[in-house]
């Protein structure tokens, strides 16, 4: 039986962002942009997607003078994650 | 997007993001090993030909150039994100770096005369050669680090420059245990870094 899948993490771009924090603690909007490949623009619009539904937290700050962004899985967004990833396992037949 | 694809994804950010760690961690490998043999061969020069072991203190001024870089390294390099294994890797050589600086510093205030010698060997039965010991931690550390960025060569070469140097240093009780100690920091950093560097820009 197929479980359905978590829209919001059914995206190429939203799942690479939440897989890169997955794996990190924190990390910085150019780290993940350069990771994906995405437009900064692209990168914003689903980073805000993400962030609204509270699975990964947001901070502006400052690196010196300059603006800096960095990005934070939340506990919800480890739960949708695993949840996503058992839900695929049924898509693959792995038990 | 299909399963395969989504779970391609997956691995592909996570192994993308072990990468990053491994290939940042060669250039600060390669910088401090230098450093180390550069300093174990002025200061066994130097207390050959000028004056015994006093000039161990150069080590001070080894942590310090050596920071410096480090410093210009980290503001040059990619940024990299804030994970478990790069802290872990952190909190392994801030360990080696309390450890061998507390062995240093004790051993120095010893043989400035500033602590009684029976207060760390007493009545001297114990042989205490810190080139052997800094070798052993070295060579734990660096194997460590092999074995959480899950790399065979550093974990070998952990390994070979940890035993080979705590029992090597140990037939050296005077200046020729820093050549040991050079022999250390090219087996167990700079060979590594340099093959982990090359790995990365194929």
């Amino acid at each position: 039986m197929f479980q359905p899948l978590d829209p919001l993490l059914h995206s190429e771009l939203r799942l690479a962002i939440i897989s890169l924090l997955i794996s990190a603690e924190e990390a910085e909007f150019p780290y993940i942009k350069e990771q994906t490949g995405a437009t900064a623009g692209n990168l914003s619009v689903q980073v805000d997607k993400l962030s609204a539904v509270g699975y990964i937290e947001v901070e502006k700050t400052f690196k010196g003078k300059r603006p800096c962004t960095i990005c934070r899985i939340t506990p919800a967004g480890i739960k949708a994650f695993k949840a996503y990833v058992e839900a695929l396992k049924t898509y693959l037949n792995v038990k | 997007m299909t399963a395969e694809r989504s779970l391609e994804i997956i691995r592909e950010s996570i192994e993308r993001s072990q990468r990053t760690i491994t290939k940042n961690s060669s250039v600060p490998m390669i910088w401090w090993g230098i450093c180390v043999v550069i300093f174990a061969l002025f200061i066994a020069y130097l207390w050959k030909n000028n004056g015994g072991p006093i000039w161990n203190w150069l080590w001070a001024v080894m942590w310090l150039v050596g920071y410096a870089g480090n410093w210009f390294i980290d503001k040059k390099k990619e940024t990299i994100p804030t994970t478990f294994v790069g802290k872990a890797i952190g909190y392994v050589w801030s360990t080696f770096g309390v450890f061998c600086g507390g062995f240093g510093i004790l051993l120095g205030l010893i043989g400035g005369k500033i602590l009684p010698f029976d207060l760390i060997m007493p009545g001297m039965y114990v042989f205490g050669c810190i080139t052997s010991i800094i070798s052993l931690c070295f060579g734990m550390g660096t194997t460590i680090t092999g074995l959480i960025i899950q790399n065979r060569i550093i974990q070998v070469c952990g390994i070979i420059a940890g035993l080979g140097g705590f029992f090597y240093a140990l037939h050296f009780p005077d200046y020729r245990q820093l050549f040991v100690m050079a022999c250390v920091a090219i087996i167990g950093l700079i060979i590594p870094g340099l093959i982990i560097h090359v790995q990365n820009k194929k």
